[in-house]
């Protein structure tokens, strides 16, 4: 069986690597330092390949023929895609994805009732081209990513989310390969409002109560306490990017996550932050 | 105007969404735009809201919100995107002022 050595949620807002500097400096600092202690705990965890769901953005699948969930099954990946570089400010790379890890995931997704499509092409916005900055700045582990639709109603309910985070945990343990080390990751958020007249505003006391959520761990209360609305209210159009934190939170079977950092950003126009799952400490009531 | 009220086969959002994808694409939105809007079948409010970058119009018509400032980023460019970026301040022109047109 495989294991899930490491899970985080984090955003991955362009701001973080292409406007940091007008940020005020106690933002820069807490952002540039949590994102670069996750990174290092991450890699610390020596996983063998990253799985990450994250918002597709509309930019491979459109409006008008949107799926809930596409796994990403090409050998490598090229990001950031050419239009939005210079936008996010971070240079070309190649990441390795894994074909077989891909397959085991679409294939287990599918028998699972989650009817997931599978694309070897998919180009990289900001969904996977920031958190890579932080998580692997040699492109040294590689990805197999999962781009969902959490903008074109209808959209996966959080609940959804939630149990494939769980199905994906499952496919880890029981389909993998022995001894094959996983981390998973859910890009986005937190709060804020791309399209919206909420667009240079952010909402720091939905996002630290969402935080507060993941911290205790209790997804019962998580998904009936933040329905999809609660998100919208928050910011229209982006702070659904957390159902990302929510199949994280599924991942790492109902653990209680811990915030490294967290800033309300008005400057980098998104609620910003990073938390993590501790995957070796078992949870005191289990 | 939000996610609820996005129009999925509005011509304008099939043109975004390829525009973003094909650099040869963007390269006509820059250089021949009114050809481009043939080509993806606008229809004239669409046409006209893009002449006039009326980025509040454009979502009043149905583009998906996360087009929006994308959609200013079309005609200003991206690079160094923060508050005061010509395509932010665009975009806080028109939506978030209201003052629709901006061109």
């Amino acid at each position: 069986m495989g294991e899930m050595v490491f899970v985080t949620g984090l955003s991955h807002a362009p701001g973080l690597t292409g406007w940091l500097d007008q940020a005020p400096e106690y933002e820069q600092k807490s952002l540039t330092e949590g994102f670069t202690r996750l990174g290092e705990m991450l890699r610390a965890a020596k996983p063998d390949v990253i799985i990450g769901i994250a918002n597709d953005h509309v930019l491979n699948m459109p409006v008008d023929d949107v799926n809930d969930f596409c796994v990403g099954t090409a050998a490598s990946w090229n990001g950031p895609a050419e239009w939005f570089r210079d936008w996010i400010n971070v240079e070309p790379y190649t990441v390795a994805g894994d074909p077989d890890v891909a397959e085991a995931v679409f294939d287990g997704l599918s028998f699972r009732g989650f009817n997931p499509i599978e694309k070897s092409e998919l180009l990289f916005d900001d969904n996977w081209s920031v958190p890579l900055v932080y998580l692997t700045p040699e492109y040294n582990i590689p990805l197999v990513p999962i781009h969902m639709n959490c903008v074109v109603p209808p959209v996966p309910a959080p609940r959804e989310c939630y149990e494939l985070g769980r199905a994906i945990k499952e496919i880890v343990e029981d389909e993998l390969p022995n001894d094959m080390r996983v981390a998973f990751m859910g890009t986005g958020g937190l709060s804020h409002d791309p399209g919206g007249p909420k667009y240079f505003d952010v909402d720091e006391k939905f996002d630290r109560w969402f935080l507060s959520l993941l911290e205790e761990g209790d997804a019962e209360k998580l998904l009936r306490e933040c329905p999809p609305e609660k998100m919208v209210e928050a910011g229209d159009g982006g702070t659904t990017e957390l159902m990302a934190w929510i199949a994280a939170l599924g991942a790492s079977g109902d653990r209680p996550a811990q915030t490294i950092c967290y800033e309300p950003s008005v400057a980098l126009r998104c609620g910003m932050g990073c938390v993590y799952w501790n995957m070796e400490k078992e949870r005191v009531d289990a | 105007m939000g996610i609820a009220e996005t129009r999925h086969a509005l011509p304008a959002n099939r043109m975004i969404f390829e525009v973003r994808r094909d650099p040869a694409k963007f390269t006509d939105f820059a250089d021949k735009l009114e050809n481009l809007m043939e080509e993806y079948g606008l229809s004239p409010e669409e046409r006209q809201a893009f002449r006039d970058i009326d980025i509040k119009m454009l979502g009043a018509l149905g583009v998906h919100p996360y087009f929006l400032p994308q959609v200013s980023r079309l005609f200003h460019g991206g690079a160094y995107n923060h508050n005061q970026s010509a395509a932010a301040q665009t975009y806080g022109k028109s939506v978030v002022e209201g003052e629709g047109k901006t061109r």
